[in-house]
């Protein structure tokens, strides 16, 4: 590998703390809750180690941690944060807020199951209910992932003026510990330019942000946030492409996993992706000629490639760690909604799998594979005992 | 006659849509002014929202982040430690509120902000409702007062929020009257000497909100003062009691009767007022050692 | 970094916007009457000298007092004061000393020795006045300042008529009468002096060789009561009483004495005479409360031990060797509609002694105007004058106690500035027809009191009364220069702006302007609340009704 010359073991939360260390924020609110906790802790040990030197404030909820962020992001600050579940619910309506600034705050969200009742399990319905509040929503399979993504979060969201929010499962992904790759804080210096906004509240401008505004400029801005949206996947891509070049390891807002040839493939995203890429293992060796498409980027979702990545394959099954009552989940749904009106997409299959974190084994996988491969798809999604 | 001091400047600018003869845009001139060029203003949604904006105009010429109701004291600390990385700590960060945005919804991140003694400046303008809203009662509407959402007068107390703030053992709370705008410099000037959070509320009479004519909110605002119902006063680390003025020299019916809002009251409301007045008056003294 | 979206920050001040199509009235400066302007005899502009007073700029003061009176000094001692009766503060915790304040300022010039300020240089017109007293020399000032040759012709051989003879020394110094009058004297006043104007051929005669002629000749014949015989030794007028004490003569008349009449001069004697050593005893018709004289004059006389019998008639005198016996009965007293016009109803079974060893009657004085009946019309009474104190015949003006009944010093003092005026505009010297006058009053409301907290007035005090009965040393004290000002302070300065700043100070538009001198309201942005009229001190801005467009 390139450039690496320091291996730890590191749990994906940890891993998280490491590469907000190595982005240099210059302000991070945060607040617990399990199981985000120990991005938290971990931050706050470099801090009071003289190992990171931002400013660190510890309010009283996440609203007040995610109003603190916006205030700082727009003062022209890097800013980070981290939450979890009801911490993320709470800051809904600020998550709005902060995208209609354009104020490119980057957040690591630990998916959560939220109450009630109470649990502590994987499960992305609490970042996936906040689908329309305008941030980039990134999702990460692995410790490494995440501390990969989360210094390109940076790039991505300050480039472009937008919030990103970067999700992995609890437990799965948060607190099973890996070996990760450092890299060096010259590298990621040379990879993350100092974020210096032109417009920001600063004395020497005077200008005001956030006034009562018009229809149709209130109109206009959301047009600039969907122009500044269909920007998202190139910048993810090129971004990908320069953190490959410096460490090897390239990503895309896509990711095919012995997809070529496929009569199945399978969508999915976060921790399920390691369990799917060990079913996919086990059936190729068997023969059938099944892959992977893990959707790394969800918001916004690249449709094109989407329909790209899956035309004339013969059936797409969907894997969903989340449900959306009344309608399924929320994958199966926005795939449909990707390949609509496609001559060659596949017939897709909806699965509620994991929800409320139970276990998805590679066996079941596999058998869902196998059942459905050549059945007929229903518009609904399917429960997964 | 004393004359009035306070600093004569920029900082506010006419043309501004506050109501005629808004006491709330008269304070916000004389804070404003006496802040100075090097500030950043955050305002959640009120009245100075209003008066601030509205988009593509500026009221004031510091710059202003309009947050969201319950934020302000949230957003002024992550705009202060912003500022601190950047290396400008001298900066003043200055919340203006409403008395919603501060004794109801915003009270828990003020709260929060006040544990951790942020370096801000945080000005209520208390006009005792929600009357951007059009005059719904918060928990600054004083007992019996008729508004949108207590149409026949409020059932409870006023929130005592300088009791609050001091329980947090903050450096600094002063409150302050557009009757009184030398004090209210001196008190903002004061306020701005101290590190960590201070906070002033300045008493606001609503002309619509409280039923009063177009030239009386100074008016008003003197006779809150003069009749106790509004101590003029400081606090210093949350123990250290100041009266600005400690003597009174009318009853409370006189401001009561000249207010909409009160005009339903019966003689035995009112000496039930002045009794909790009266209360209010001795408790404040005994603190500040008089 | 790309470039970030630029609609959502603001980039432009509010101060595009017209807020001023708001409002439908709109705040205006002015200048109003104060209550005391109205009330002062000479139209003095009360309110803007103690202002200056106020300010520290005491030279100010005095030049706005001696505009409309050359006498602040003697003014300020004697005046009757009518100001301080409507003054706004009255309503609150006592009427501002305007009075004596007015010495105050009066008593600086003439330490400091200032002059009254140069006067245009004489032109053609040439003005003779008959008379040297209040009306005659408040006319050759205002006369003199308009350029105009001006020649005062006195009966007596000094100038200063009532204010030389007829006022006791313990209430106006003759120090002070002649250093007021000198400064007139030193504008360039010509003066013939003992050089009386008998009757109408010499009058024709002075209307001949001047422009103009101004009649001040005052009221010096005495009225007599029916019941007196004042060729007895033991009878005398007060006008001779206080001519003689006044100038230092000895008072031949016996220990006990009886003065008759209520007014200022009946004060004036009997106070006089109990600094002569003498027992007085005064009898009036009026009641205590109804006496003509001033309050305070009264109540310094019972305090010198004057012994008032009043509300009683004299009837008639019987001798009982050098003693006399006064025949009296207390009567009713029914003020009329205007002032000389009472009725007394005897009542019956009243009557009662008193034992005198002379009698001082002063009942008032008459003018003598017999002496022009065939040039000057008259009523009876005083010579008859127009709006313009112009006499029947054209170019004699009159003015003081000869045309008119108002009888007090400082009266005379504004006929005569009055009368100068319209001699002034006679004579093409002054623009003819009226000034916009400003007739807007300032009343209590137009104040707001918040801005004068409450304070006591500052009065000046009065010798003790040991120290009185010795001497003819003045009675009235100064007041002390704190006092003063504390005094001056006190002054709502009705109508008057003084420079406040709380107009400014207090919009919460920023529509209001500081000038030089003065504010100005910003249209554009001017919403109408009123807020700077409401917080105003002295009630000089004013809403008016806004016709815009």
């Amino acid at each position: 590998m390139k450039g690496e010359n320091n291996i730890r073991l590191l749990s994906g939360n940890h891993a998280v703390s490491w590469g907000v260390k190595l982005a240099r924020p210059q302000v991070a609110p945060l607040y617990p809750i399990t199981p985000q906790t120990p991005i938290l802790e971990k931050l706050t040990e470099f801090h009071s180690r003289g190992e990171l030197d931002a400013e660190l404030l510890t309010p009283e909820s996440e609203h007040s941690a995610m109003s603190a962020c916006v205030a700082a992001s727009l003062t022209g600050a890097r800013v980070f944060t981290a939450t979890s579940s009801q911490g993320l619910l709470l800051m809904h309506e600020l998550l709005h807020y902060a995208s209609g600034a354009r104020a490119p705050i980057v957040m690591f969200n630990v998916n959560r199951t939220p109450g009630s009742p109470w649990a502590f399990w994987p499960d992305q319905i609490d970042s996936l209910s906040q689908r329309d509040t305008g941030w980039i929503k990134m999702y990460s399979e692995s410790p490494q992932e995440s501390l990969d993504t989360v210094i390109q979060a940076f790039r991505i969201s300050e480039k472009l003026s937008l919030p990103l929010m970067i999700s992995h499962d609890a437990f799965y992904v948060s607190h099973a510990v890996e070996p990760v790759a450092l890299p060096q804080q010259e590298q990621v210096d040379s990879f993350l330019p100092a974020y210096k906004p032109e417009l920001r509240l600063d004395t020497s401008l005077g200008q005001s942000f956030g006034a009562p505004i018009d229809q149709a400029t209130w109109n206009r801005s959301r047009r600039e946030t969907a122009a500044a949206m269909a920007r998202v996947e190139n910048e993810v891509l090129e971004t990908g492409k320069a953190w490959g070049e410096l460490t090897g390891r390239s990503y895309a807002a896509l990711e095919h996993y012995r997809t070529e040839g496929a009569g199945v493939v399978i969508v999915t995203m976060g921790s399920m992706c390691g369990t799917v890429r060990d079913a996919v293992d086990a059936l190729r060796e068997q023969g059938s000629a099944v892959g992977l498409l893990k959707v790394r980027q969800f918001r916004p979702l690249p449709v094109q490639t989407l329909r790209n990545s899956l035309a004339g394959i013969p059936c797409a099954l969907v894997l969903d760690r989340n449900y959306s009552p009344g309608m399924g989940g929320i994958l199966h749904q926005e795939l449909k909604s990707a390949l609509f009106a496609m001559d060659d997409a596949p017939r897709v299959h909806g699965f509620l799998t994991g929800v409320g974190g139970v276990n998805v084994a590679s066996m079941k996988i596999q058998q869902l594979v196998t059942e459905y491969a050549d059945a007929e798809p229903s518009v609904d999604s399917v429960w997964v005992e | 006659m004393d004359m009035i001091d306070y600093p004569d400047g920029e900082q506010f600018s006419p043309g501004h849509v506050a109501c005629a003869g808004c006491a709330e845009a008269l304070s916000l001139r004389v804070i404003l002014n006496t802040i100075g060029p090097d500030a950043i203003g955050v305002v959640p949604p009120s009245c100075t929202a209003v008066i601030c904006g509205g988009y593509p105009l500026s009221s004031v010429s510091i710059p202003v982040q309009h947050t969201t109701l319950e934020n302000a004291a949230a957003s002024a600390s992550g705009i202060k430690r912003s500022l601190n990385a950047m290396g400008k700590p001298d900066t003043t960060v200055v919340c203006l509120a409403g008395d919603g945005g501060t004794y109801d919804i915003g009270l828990q991140a003020l709260s929060s902000a006040a544990e951790r003694n942020e370096d801000i400046l945080y000005v209520c303008f208390d006009n005792e409702g929600y009357m951007n809203t059009g005059g719904q009662k918060s928990s600054s509407t004083p007992l019996n007062a008729i508004t949108g959402s207590t149409p026949a007068g409020k059932l409870s107390r006023k929130k005592n929020l300088v009791e609050i703030l001091a329980a947090h053992r903050i450096p600094y709370i002063a409150t302050c009257s557009p009757a009184h705008l030398s004090d209210m410099s001196a008190k903002i000037k004061k306020a701005e000497s101290i590190r960590g959070t201070k906070v002033i509320i300045v008493i606001i009479p609503c002309l619509p909100g409280w039923g009063v004519a177009d030239d009386a909110a100074v008016k008003t605002a003197r006779m809150a003062v003069d009749s106790g119902v509004f101590p003029l006063y400081e606090v210093e680390d949350g123990v250290d009691y100041t009266m600005t003025i400690n003597t009174r020299n009318q009853a409370v019916n006189a401001y009561l009767k000249q207010q909409k809002r009160f005009r339903h009251l019966s003689d035995a409301d009112i000496s039930d007022i002045q009794a909790d007045v009266d209360w209010g008056w001795e408790y404040l003294l005994d603190r500040a050692g008089k | 970094m790309d470039r970030q979206p630029s609609p959502l920050w603001t980039h432009a001040t509010t101060k595009l916007r017209n807020t001023g199509t708001w409002r439908s009235a709109m705040p205006e400066y002015r200048t109003s009457l104060s209550p005391c302007l109205g009330a002062c005899p000479v139209n003095g502009r009360i309110a803007e000298w103690i202002g200056l007073l106020k300010s520290g700029d005491v030279k100010g003061a005095w030049l706005t007092l001696v505009d409309n009176n050359p006498f602040p000094a003697i003014a300020g001692r004697i005046c009757h004061h009518p100001c301080e009766a409507v003054c706004n503060r009255q309503q609150m915790d006592g009427a501002v000393s305007i009075c004596s304040l007015e010495r105050h300022v009066g008593d600086i010039a003439m330490s400091e020795g200032w002059s009254l300020p140069e006067p245009e240089a004489v032109g053609k017109k040439s003005v003779a006045i008959v008379g040297g007293g209040p009306a005659g020399l408040s006319a050759a000032y205002q006369l003199r300042r308009l350029g105009i040759k001006v020649t005062l012709f006195e009966q007596h051989q000094q100038l200063g008529g009532l204010l030389r003879h007829g006022i006791p020394s313990y209430r106006l110094d003759k120090n002070i009468v002649d250093c007021e009058i000198g400064r007139i004297i030193d504008m360039g006043v010509e003066v013939e002096l003992c050089a009386e104007v008998g009757d109408h051929h010499a009058l024709q005669k002075l209307h001949d060789e001047f422009d103009a002629v101004y009649l001040a000749t005052g009221a010096s014949r005495p009225k007599a009561l029916p019941v007196l015989d004042y060729s007895k030794s033991w009878v005398i007028d007060s006008a001779e009483f206080l001519t003689v004490t006044n100038a230092g003569e000895p008072c031949r008349l016996g220990q006990n004495l009886v003065v008759i009449g209520g007014g200022s001069a009946a004060m004036d004697v009997a106070r006089t005479a109990r600094r002569l050593g003498r027992s007085v005893k005064l009898i009036s018709l009026e009641p205590e409360h109804l006496l003509p004289a001033q309050k305070a004059e009264v109540d310094e006389a019972i305090e010198e031990g004057v012994e008032f019998v009043t509300g009683a008639e004299m009837q008639s005198i019987s001798k009982d060797g050098d003693s006399l016996i006064l025949e009296c009965m207390r009567i009713k007293f029914n003020p009329g509609e205007e002032r000389g016009r009472f009725t007394i109803d005897p009542v019956p079974g009243s009557e009662f002694q008193l034992r005198a060893d002379a009698i001082i009657s002063s009942i008032g004085q008459d003018a003598d105007i017999s002496r022009w009946q065939s040039l000057l019309d008259n009523d009876g009474t005083v010579v008859n004058t127009d709006n313009l104190w112009q006499t029947s015949t054209k170019g004699i003006f009159a003015g003081g106690d000869v045309a008119s009944m108002d009888r007090f010093v400082t009266q005379a003092v504004g006929m005569g500035k009055q009368a100068a005026a319209e001699i002034g505009r006679y004579l093409g010297q002054l623009p003819s027809g009226e000034t916009g006058a400003n007739t807007s009053q300032t009343g209590f409301s137009d104040i707001n009191t918040h801005y004068f907290p409450p304070a006591a007035p500052n009065q000046q005090a009065n010798l003790e009364v040991e120290d009185r009965l010795q001497n003819f040393n003045e009675v009235q004290l100064p007041l002390a220069e704190d006092k003063a000002l504390a005094e001056a302070s006190r002054c709502f300065s009705c109508g008057s702006c003084i420079y406040c700043d709380n107009c400014y100070l207090y919009c919460p538009d920023m529509a209001i302007t500081k000038l030089q001198r003065g504010y100005e309201v910003i249209s554009d942005y001017c919403k109408g609340c009123g807020l700077c009229v409401a917080e105003c001190p002295t009630g000089s801005v004013v809403m008016l009704e806004d016709r815009q467009g």
